[in-house]
């Protein structure tokens, strides 16, 4: 069963769009596998605090980008075919990478100077 | 659905409360009211939930009607607390259970379980236990209308959290909520709209979608609005504690 107990949502983004992206993350690190079962709209609302029409509202996000399937009278599955998987494992990176070196862009920073701080706070992060 | 037009509200000593105040609400949308003390927020729930009368013709419609002839699709939760001190929580279920065929008595139990309220008569609980006891009522209720006017005063940071999981868990998505509250914190991710009132009008009426999408937090609406710091009130105020 998906745990949503690591999700902490923040007041800035839609909530609906944090479940998405939560879920999409979960896949990503393979902490999901396809086909488990997902918490009912009821469950995912008390867990998270939020009203009843937000959690449908996050279902219905996720059956329209192809994660949830709700076969009829049974639980709803996460599902994701090598397609989608190959989308959100981008998303997970090549993005982050491409959104990343335009900020450093248009703080005119060199190639040279980024890899010393790349370095410099990569190994900061590891002694952490 | 909720049509307030053009409603406008004065006080017996002619203080006007309320001006030009119009929107609506569809079915199933949780509106947070906020402003600050003395902007009339409790002034315009009791108008919704027909405890008051606005100024002039009719102004506030529910379904179609006036909410005075569907008070029995409209539950009123506020800290208030409750008119019925001589009986105990469970006596007060019991009549409130003959008084609205609604009443839902095994919820109504599970809230007074899940508030841990002992059985003994409600003039001998505090303020904040009053309070519960009438949250549980209210909301056992399972009106299609529900009403709070500042349903956190008086309680714990994790009392506020037990109630708003205890509301996430068993409201079904058709009911329209309006709510009252300082505690912004509670709400942000629970409203899916905002409402501030300022100086008697409607000084902003926002959804959260839209909110967020300009990349602000109730909190910070708040500030921009009307200049408001969380929690700053209590200072002004005597903190009513819960005695559990």
């Amino acid at each position: 069963m998906l745990d949503f107990s690591e999700l902490s949502l923040n007041t800035s983004e839609p909530v609906y769009a944090q479940i998405n992206e939560f879920i999409k993350r979960q896949i990503f690190l393979g902490k999901v596998k396809k086909g488990e079962p997902l918490p009912s709209r009821r469950e995912m609302a008390t867990l998270l605090k939020i009203n009843p029409n937000t959690a449908q509202r996050a279902f219905r996000a996720l059956e329209d980008a192809g994660l949830v399937l709700t076969p009829k009278n049974t639980v709803s599955i996460l599902y994701f075919d090598e397609e989608l998987l190959l989308d959100i494992q981008r998303e997970m990176t090549a993005d982050i990478v491409a959104e990343f070196v335009k900020k450093l862009k248009e703080n005119k920073l060199s190639l040279d100077e980024v890899m010393g701080l790349l370095q410099q706070e990569w190994e900061k992060g590891a002694k952490e | 659905m909720v049509e307030i037009k053009d409603l406008y509200f004065t006080y017996p000593n002619y203080q006007t409360v309320l001006e030009n105040i119009t929107f609506s609400v569809p079915t199933g949308q949780i509106v947070a009211v906020l402003g600050a003390n003395g902007a009339g927020k409790t002034t315009l729930l009791k108008l919704i939930a027909g405890l008051l009368v606005p100024d002039g013709d009719v102004k506030v419609r529910i379904d179609g009607k006036t909410p005075q002839k569907i008070s029995g699709k409209i539950a009123f939760i506020s800290e208030a607390g409750t008119y019925f001190n001589d009986l105990t929580p469970k006596t007060y279920g019991a009549f409130l259970q003959d008084f609205f065929p609604t009443f839902d008595k095994a919820y109504f139990d599970m809230l007074l379980d899940f508030f841990q309220l002992q059985e003994r008569p409600m003039k001998k609980m505090s303020k904040g236990q009053k309070a519960k006891v009438e949250i549980a009522a209210g909301m056992a209720k399972r009106t299609p209308y529900i009403i709070m006017d500042e349903p956190f005063v008086g309680k714990d940071m994790f009392t506020r959290q037990d109630f708003m999981q205890a509301l996430s868990g068993t409201l079904t998505g058709e009911e329209t909520i309006f709510i009252t509250t300082h505690e912004i914190r509670e709400i942000e991710n629970f409203v899916d709209r905002v409402i501030i009132l300022k100086e008697n009008h409607i000084a902003i009426d926002i959804t959260l979608d839209v909110l967020r999408q300009e990349g602000k937090t109730i909190q910070e609406l708040m500030k921009e609005v009307i200049g408001y710091e969380e929690n700053s009130f209590y200072s002004l105020l005597d903190k009513t504690e819960d005695s559990i």
